[in-house]
């Protein structure tokens, strides 16, 4: 009885290739899947392949350019930009994935219930999520932050907290539409319980947008995190984090301009890289992009 | 076919719309300005500037002299007893006026009052008061103004407390005003005329409610109007009391709020403004070489400090503090956050304050010896301290970094908490900090450089510091009227203080300002007040 | 229809009541009061207990939420704690800057989402698509702060052809206007166009996949035809949708921006509420914000019904 529901609503394997296939002809996302491995692999050793230490304050060598010695230059305090650099890419994806993490895993079952379950419910739910939505979202962070205390930890949560409705949008969104689907409604008919219907047919195929909307999130997440540091806030000094490094380095444009340029671009790279990938999930998990991707090999 | 037309129709709309919206948006503003300048000069003095005020600005019109000044925070209330932000007194200094008010050399000269008399027994100052100040609103100062606005210092504003040894004061006729002190008050001038917290104000804007948004003084300026593009619009007063020397001689000053220090810079390079507050003190050498612009530079009575808290065990060890005073590297830290603008300073008072400087310097530089062996004494070791600071005066930032590294050396551990200034405000009164770091802004008498501070009752002392000797120290040193004998008093006070490391100085910084060249006839003042009631513009 | 419309405007108000009792709980939530802040370092126990009773911050929170309320139904937002102004009064002088570059963004982001989104789309795969993409890449990643900061180096300090700062009502010189609106507006908009810009593309490119776009293909039909026959009219939906997020998001969401280039928006005020704990300020500009947000949302809502009768029965 379950197993036909089953069969009807379950991608076969091989249609996990084909999106693997139709990923990786994506150029862009191609790059943007090497850059992420790269950025992965230096938050995870950053440290230690960091010449200098990241509080090594050397105030006699401050804000010189690139040299031999410090090949992304020094900051104010005469502390190595590189190192700086590299060490942060650990805070500034830690500040993305838990931040993502957290909307993910409060968002998505909300917009689950909502959309699936209609009327009352998902008229309180959407209003909840209506009245986080239309608060303005950097005041919001702000606030959370006063209160729960500015530190990166819990910038990660204020982040997560604004970023929540989002998810719980596109989750409903997408849920509203997978409900009238034909294996739905069969396995409704087949009388299988709400749980399952959830977890086993609606959930993997509103996977889809949702995860595209993952990879964008972290790219914001990562730029949320840069202004709420230009106002003071999120990372606590001296710990190194791209969007207070590049705060800084503002201020000591017109002594360096160095300063900025190389946590600016750490930030561009990696929110690209973030979006690249998100880009081409999205045209290789739409199914009818097949035929698109089939075109290519014949448009102009 | 029909829907696709309504969607084209649709979108087109709302192109339409934010197109025309873009231009006439504005559109509603004349009603709202009207309205707002209505409601914001009500008590119009005698000016046709009313209804125009904020559409119109005095800059715009007629050829009119006007200096746009920058600042770099917003004024909050511009009543000037119940306002502690610098903002609003950058402002007010210009509009109100004191008994009494510092010169530049911040010995105190006569304002309001032409001249005083102080009884043998120190416990009566009687005040003479200059003929001929008219209010802006047109009314004549009268000395019952004064008993007026002394009093509502007293009673409501935030500056009660300068007046804690005053018993009572008096108008015994319309130009003079008597003070009675309780104890003599040899600091009792600054205290009533060091700055504008003690200004003397008209009644009638308290009573009808109008002195938070439309201030009425007897200064060189008097308030036009207040919005958030125009700024604060000031237009000089014709029957200022200095008018015979042809001041002001500006026509009026437009204050604009530019919060971001690197577009405030920006704003003076390109000349959209004439002056600015503030300049960060890396971008000060290179500003001093360019063209058109003149900075301004003076010793300052700020002094930047960090304190510990003394109910927490083991900062109530007078040798952990002094480990700490050994250890750190004052050089290199007024060398980081100010690029040389300071001058390091193990006491408060700043060596240009020639009157009162206390020339004592018994900690060593970045001693991690003497350091570790004070640690040792106390039987401290693995110390991890926390240093509350805030952006919101970002060279604690920088310093706490310094430190960080500097104590390192001698195993200390420092996080820093970077958190925004209420709230840096809030746990320093609930005594939530290990340590905090800030700086104390333009004082001139050494009373305010120290008993509040460090006296045990003292108002401000939130590290809990509490030595008797050093209490009846100031407490002498308040009532004491020989210069000389008062200054002993406070250098054997300050002597304590330091010695016990109350708060651990670390440097005065310059006071900065700059300004175009055509700006002339303007001062950096070691009090940081500013004044442009002899400024002009050359065009 | 109306009923559609009378509920979703009965559920506006009940998120707008919500909204206020978020922003009044967090707001007390934060440590520090706006008496603390206007007595600063020289913070005196009896001073500040008599000062916060005579404001009346020391009534219990519903009492003080509920007087709010009140006032606020009959259209008064109570008076700044910081500066004495009405509230109205602070938030009406802010709207014509914080609404004229609202829209002088979305305009430019329009400007160029537009053509580039539905070109990338009709040419997708090609060297302009990637193109296109790539640049609306750059153009959301970078930081508005970062980007505003750029501009008013290059054109305002270093070209000298635009102001760096502050704000020029209409009426008072067009030009002015003009010139202080751009740097600003450029800012926002790039970002907000490169945002709307892959909307439009991947809509687009949705409905080019559609069966029907096929059949035109086959009968014969041209791109440009195809494109405005049947694809635009089907993929504008997602597009009005994102554009009304993104017009909500600009009337109170830019608060760097503002910060960065002192423009007198209602986001900066609200940013100087929190800073300031101005509660009374706070509540009323957060609720105009999320007002504007939720009514450009209802519009956009009901466009939607007009065209889609399924939403109008969920």
């Amino acid at each position: 009885m379950t197993s036909d529901t089953d069969r009807l609503a379950t991608k076969p394997a091989s249609q996990g290739r084909e999106i693997l296939r139709a990923l990786l002809s994506n150029k862009l996302a191609v790059v943007g899947l090497v850059v992420l491995g790269l950025l992965i692999f230096v938050g995870i050793f950053g440290k230690a392949i960091a010449p200098y230490g990241v509080n090594d304050i050397d105030i006699p060598n401050r804000l010189s350019g690139p040299t031999a010695l410090h090949w992304f230059g020094t900051d104010n305090l005469g502390r190595d930009t590189f190192s700086r650099v590299l060490v942060a890419a650990r805070v500034s994806l830690q500040v993305g994935f838990i931040a993502v993490g957290f909307a993910l895993v409060v968002g998505v079952p909300i917009g689950l219930i909502a959309g699936y379950y209609r009327g009352g419910v998902d008229s309180t739910l959407m209003r909840l999520m209506d009245i986080l939505f239309s608060f303005p979202a950097i005041l919001l962070a702000i606030a959370i932050l006063a209160v729960l205390g500015p530190n990166i930890t819990n910038a990660m949560i204020a982040i997560g907290i604004v970023y929540t409705p989002i998810f719980a949008r596109i989750t409903r969104g997408s849920v509203l539409v997978v409900s009238e689907e034909v294996y739905v409604r069969a396995a409704r008919s087949l009388g299988a319980t709400n749980r399952r219907i959830l977890f086993r047919h609606i959930l993997p195929n509103v996977a889809a947008p949702i995860i595209v909307q993952t990879t964008l999130s972290l790219a914001f997440a990562i730029l949320s995190e840069a202004a709420l540091s230009f106002l003071g806030l999120g990372v606590q000094p001296p710990n190194p984090a791209w969007g207070r490094m590049l705060a800084d380095g503002r201020e000591y444009f017109q002594q360096d301009p160095w300063m900025g340029v190389f946590p600016g671009l750490a930030i561009l790279v990696t929110v690209m890289a973030f979006n690249f990938v998100g880009d081409g999930l999205r045209d290789a998990l739409d199914p009818k992009q097949k035929s698109v991707i089939e075109s290519r090999g014949q448009s102009a | 076919m029909r829907q696709r037309g309504t969607q084209w129709r649709v979108l087109i709309l709302l192109l339409a719309l934010a197109l025309m919206a873009g231009a006439c948006g504005t559109g509603g503003s004349v009603d709202i300005t009207t309205t707002t300048a209505a409601a914001t000069t009500t008590t119009a003095p005698a000016t046709e500037t009313t209804s125009g005020a904020t559409t119109t600005t005095a800059s715009g019109s007629t050829g009119d002299i006007v200096l746009v000044a920058a600042q770099g925070a917003e004024p909050d209330t511009l009543d000037p007893h119940m306002t502690s932000s610098y903002a609003s007194f950058q402002v007010l200094e210009n509009v109100y006026d004191t008994l009494v008010q510092p010169a530049a050399d911040l010995s105190m000269e006569p304002a309001l009052a032409e001249s005083w008399d102080i009884s043998d027994d120190n416990l009566t100052w009687t005040f003479h008061l200059r003929q001929g100040v008219k209010f802006q609103n047109g009314r004549d100062l009268v000395a019952d103004d004064v008993v007026y606005s002394f009093n509502r210092v007293i009673n409501e504003g935030l500056n009660g407390w300068r007046f804690a040894a005053v018993d009572t004061i008096t108008a015994p006729d319309d130009s003079t005003v008597v003070i009675t002190l309780t104890q003599p008050s040899p600091n009792l001038l600054v205290s009533i005329g060091g700055f504008k917290g003690m200004a003397i104000i008209p009644k009638e804007i308290v009573d009808d409610g109008s002195i938070a948004t439309n201030p009425v003084g007897t200064g060189p300026f008097r308030f036009v109007s207040q919005s958030p593009d125009q700024g604060i619009v000031l237009e000089k007063n014709p029957d200022y009391w200095r008018a015979d020397e042809g001041l002001p001689k500006l026509d009026g000053i437009r204050f604009v709020q530019i919060p971001d220090a690197g577009t405030k810079l920006t704003a003076l390079q390109t000349g959209e403004v004439q002056w600015i507050d503030s300049v960060p003190p890396q971008n000060v050498d290179s500003l001093s070489a360019a063209d058109g612009i003149t900075v301004g530079r003076v010793p300052g009575g700020d002094y930047h400090y960090f304190a510990l808290n003394e109910n927490r065990q083991p900062f109530d060890d007078v040798r952990v503090r002094q480990a700490l005073a050994n250890a750190i590297n004052r050089p290199e830290i007024a060398e980081a956050a100010q690029f040389g603008a300071a001058t390091p300073n193990e006491t408060a008072i700043p060596a240009s304050n020639k009157a009162w400087y206390f020339d004592y310097a018994p900690f060593a530089t970045a001693d991690t010896a003497t350091a570790q062996s004070l640690l040792d004494a106390a039987g401290v070791s693995d110390l991890s301290i926390e240093f509350m600071v805030t952006s919101d005066f970002p060279e604690t930032v920088t310093q706490a970094q310094v430190i960080a590294a500097e104590l390192a050396a001698i195993g200390v551990t420092v996080t820093i908490s970077d958190v925004d200034f209420n709230t840096w405000l809030d746990r320093e009164a609930n005594g939530d900090f290990d340590a905090f770091m800030l700086s104390w802004v333009g004082n001139i008498d050494p009373d305010d450089f120290y008993y509040a501070q460090h006296h045990t009752d003292g108002n401000f002392n939130f590290q809990g510091y509490s030595n008797a000797e050093v209490d009846s120290l100031l407490d002498q040193a308040r009532i004491e009227t020989d210069q000389a004998a008062r200054k002993a008093l406070y250098d054997q006070a300050a002597k304590i203080i330091v010695d016990e490391a109350s708060y651990t100085y670390l440097y005065n910084p310059d006071n900065i300002n700059a300004w175009r060249d055509e700006v002339v006839g303007y001062m950096t003042r070691g009090d940081k007040a500013v004044r442009f009631v002899e400024t002009s513009l050359n065009q | 229809m109306t009923g559609f419309l009378a509920r979703r405007i009965l559920q506006m108000l009940l998120a707008l009541l919500g909204v206020s009792i978020v922003v009044f709980a967090l707001i007390h939530l934060v440590p520090g009061d706006p008496v603390r802040v206007a007595l600063g370092t020289r913070f005196d126990q009896e001073l500040y207990d008599t000062l916060r009773h005579r404001v009346g911050l020391d009534k219990p929170l519903i009492e003080q939420y509920f007087s709010w309320l009140s006032h606020a139904l009959t259209g008064d937002l109570g008076v700044s704690f910081r500066n004495g102004q009405p509230v109205t009064t602070l938030i009406v002088q802010r709207l014509p800057a914080t609404v004229t570059l609202a829209l002088a963004a979305l305009f430019i982001a329009l400007v160029v989402a537009l053509p580039a989104g539905i070109i990338s789309a009709i040419r997708s795969g090609s060297p302009l698509d990637y193109a296109v993409t790539a640049a609306s890449q750059v153009g959301v990643s970078m930081p508005d702060f970062w980007a505003g900061v750029m501009y008013i180096l290059l054109f305002a300090l270093t070209l000298g052809w635009l102001p760096s700062s502050g704000y020029v009502s209409f009426l008072e010189s067009p030009v002015e206007w003009l010139r202080h609106l751009l740097l600003p507006a450029l800012t926002v908009g790039l970002i907000s166009g490169s945002i709307i810009t892959r909307f439009v593309r991947s809509s687009v490119l949705e409905a080019l996949n559609q069966d029907y776009v096929r059949t035109a293909r086959a009968k014969g039909l041209s791109e440009w035809q195809i494109v405005r026959a049947h694809v635009l009219p089907n993929a504008w939906i997602p597009i009005v949708t994102v554009v009304g997020l993104q017009l909500g998001f600009l009337l109170g969401g830019v608060v760097v921006t503002e910060f960065v280039f002192a423009w007198p928006g209602l986001g900066r005020l609200a940013l100087l509420a929190v800073k300031d704990r101005d509660y009374t300020v706070l509540q009323g500009a957060v609720l105009y914000i999320a007002f504007m947000f939720l009514t450009i949302n209802l519009i956009v809502d009901v466009i939607y019904a007009r065209l889609d009768p399924r939403v109008r029965v969920s």
